[in-house]
């Protein structure tokens, strides 16, 4: 500080009339601003840290107990491994993604609340023959479907994407509209937004992002109120407290 | 008629014929089992803070051997004109256009100013963190919000159950019709005595109980104007005049 204050003083004749007035200011109150400003600061960031929000680095990702690549079930065109070399199969012919259909393992977005994390037998039903023995993942499925001969385990998934409390989120009337009504529909990949009416799977990029092209899954809106409120007040959808707080 | 987008043009109200009512308090059962509310232990009930969003009054008439029980189930009465909605500071409660009360558990701060002035007393505050022993936990109720300690909570019209109905007659793109929505104490009634609806339907059944001779409300005189209301009980040795009478006889309970 005193050093600062010698500079000034250095400095005061060249110093423009705005810094003049402030400099006493900063100084008389400079540990209230400081108090104030650490406050403020400390407020923001558990704020983020609460309510996490893809600034920063806060957005939320976690390590699945098997590392599923959606880029290969969901995708399209041909695979790459983690150094971009085309991936290859056993007669090292190129392999190609899946280009599955979201509701394909997410089968009851269009009638339920939930979108459901499918069943291990559903994973099994194509996995018991498909994928090399040696695959990490795979082996561990194959362990918890119970074709290895042991007891079929369910796999503990963790959520990815999280809602604030208190609210009650149905998926089944958003895919509703939003497969009626394709204008409305955010974080297009395609051109879906000019098309009369879409397949439930073009719709989830609205909250989810362009999932197919994610290693991993993660949060890529912050869902938070005022983006609700916000999209039901641009479609004319209700906007009462008990629509969602129930 | 103030209508909200999305939900069409209803206003829901249940009719209570207290003539059926037995007393027998399923619907109590009922409403605790679906609304998550907590164990009503002998501790809290002694302490008159016990929650329970339905109640059955029972009024003794007349002296004993000529006695006489009566029954009358009491919820919140969704009042038009609400005592309890212009007294919230932070507008947790508030009247939403399908003629329901609603209470915002996340809003309330918990002055419990909006008990204060309910004159059916059917607001009831969280005392204390709820807990359901281990047994229980897996019966909870996914649809319904737990109330966490420190805010209020009423009979909320099963509001849960009116939008999964709406939602179902709107994914198969037809009509609501009357009766398709239940609340958890209806349900539960074996007389058929609660009864909800759309009063906006002229044709809904509680739209014709209304019309009937032995409608009244609870406590008009306050002029809530209540959407729960009531038919009054027959009684061969009685007068039919009975207007209000029902809540007002016996001496306590």
């Amino acid at each position: 500080m005193a050093s600062l204050i010698s500079v000034i003083k250095e400095r005061n004749k060249t110093t423009p009339t705005w810094l003049k007035i402030l400099i006493p200011i900063l100084g008389l109150g400079g540990l209230g601003v400081v108090a104030v400003l650490a406050a403020l600061a400390a407020f923001v960031v558990t704020g983020w840290l609460g309510q996490p929000v893809p600034i920063l680095g806060f957005d939320q990702t976690f390590e699945q107990p098997i590392n599923f690549p959606h880029t290969v079930h969901a995708g399209t065109g041909q695979l790459v491994d983690a150094s971009g070399n085309a991936r290859l199969n056993q007669d090292l012919m190129p392999l190609e993604a899946l280009g599955l259909d979201c509701t394909f393992c997410h089968r009851t977005v269009t009638t339920q609340a939930n979108a459901g994390v499918p069943p291990v037998a559903q994973c099994a039903f194509c996995h018991q023959a498909i994928g090399p023995e040696s695959s990490v993942p795979l082996t561990q499925l194959r362990q918890n479907a119970g074709i290895t001969g042991n007891e079929p385990l369910p796999i503990n998934w963790r959520r990815v994407t999280r809602m604030p409390d208190h609210v009650r989120f149905v998926h089944e009337p958003h895919i509703r509209f939003l497969t009626a009504n394709p204008a409305s529909i955010g974080n297009a990949t395609a051109d879906v937004n000019s098309q009369q009416a879409v397949k439930p799977a073009l719709t989830c990029s609205t909250c989810h992002g362009d999932v197919a092209a994610m290693a991993q899954v993660e949060q890529v809106e912050p869902l938070k109120m005022g983006q609700c409120v916000d999209c039901h007040r641009a479609n004319n959808a209700p906007t009462d407290c008990a629509a969602c707080h129930q | 008629m103030v209508t909200q987008a999305g939900f069409g043009n209803h206003k829901w109200a249940m009719a209570v014929d207290v003539d059926k009512c037995t007393g027998c308090q399923a619907c109590v059962l009922a409403c605790q089992v679906e609304n998550n509310i907590p164990l009503n232990t002998q501790d809290r009930f002694e302490r008159n803070r016990s929650i329970s969003w339905i109640r059955v009054e029972r009024y003794w008439e007349g002296e004993f051997p000529d006695i006489k029980a009566r029954f009358i189930p009491i919820m919140c009465q969704h009042c038009e004109n609400a005592p309890c909605e212009p007294v919230c500071p932070v507008f947790a409660t508030y009247h939403n256009a399908e003629g329901m009360n609603v209470q915002v558990y996340n809003r309330c701060v918990g002055t419990r100013y909006c008990a204060n002035g309910c004159p059916y007393i059917v607001r009831f505050f969280n005392y204390w963190e709820p807990v359901w022993p281990e047994s229980l936990r897996n019966h909870l109720n996914p649809d319904v919000t737990i109330r966490s300690r420190g805010i209020m909570e009423k009979c909320s019209f099963c509001v849960h159950r009116v939008r999964r109905g709406v939602r179902k007659a709107a994914s198969e793109s037809r009509p609501l019709e009357d009766g398709e929505i239940q609340t958890a104490c209806q349900e539960a009634c074996p007389t058929s005595a609660l009864n909800f609806g759309d009063i906006n339907d002229p044709n809904s059944r509680v739209s014709q109980m209304k019309k009937d001779d032995r409608y009244y409300t609870l406590m008009p005189q306050l002029g809530t104007s209540p959407n729960v209301f009531y038919l009054a009980k027959v009684d061969e040795d009685r007068e039919i005049a009975l207007t209000g009478a029902e809540s007002e006889g016996g001496d306590g309970h």
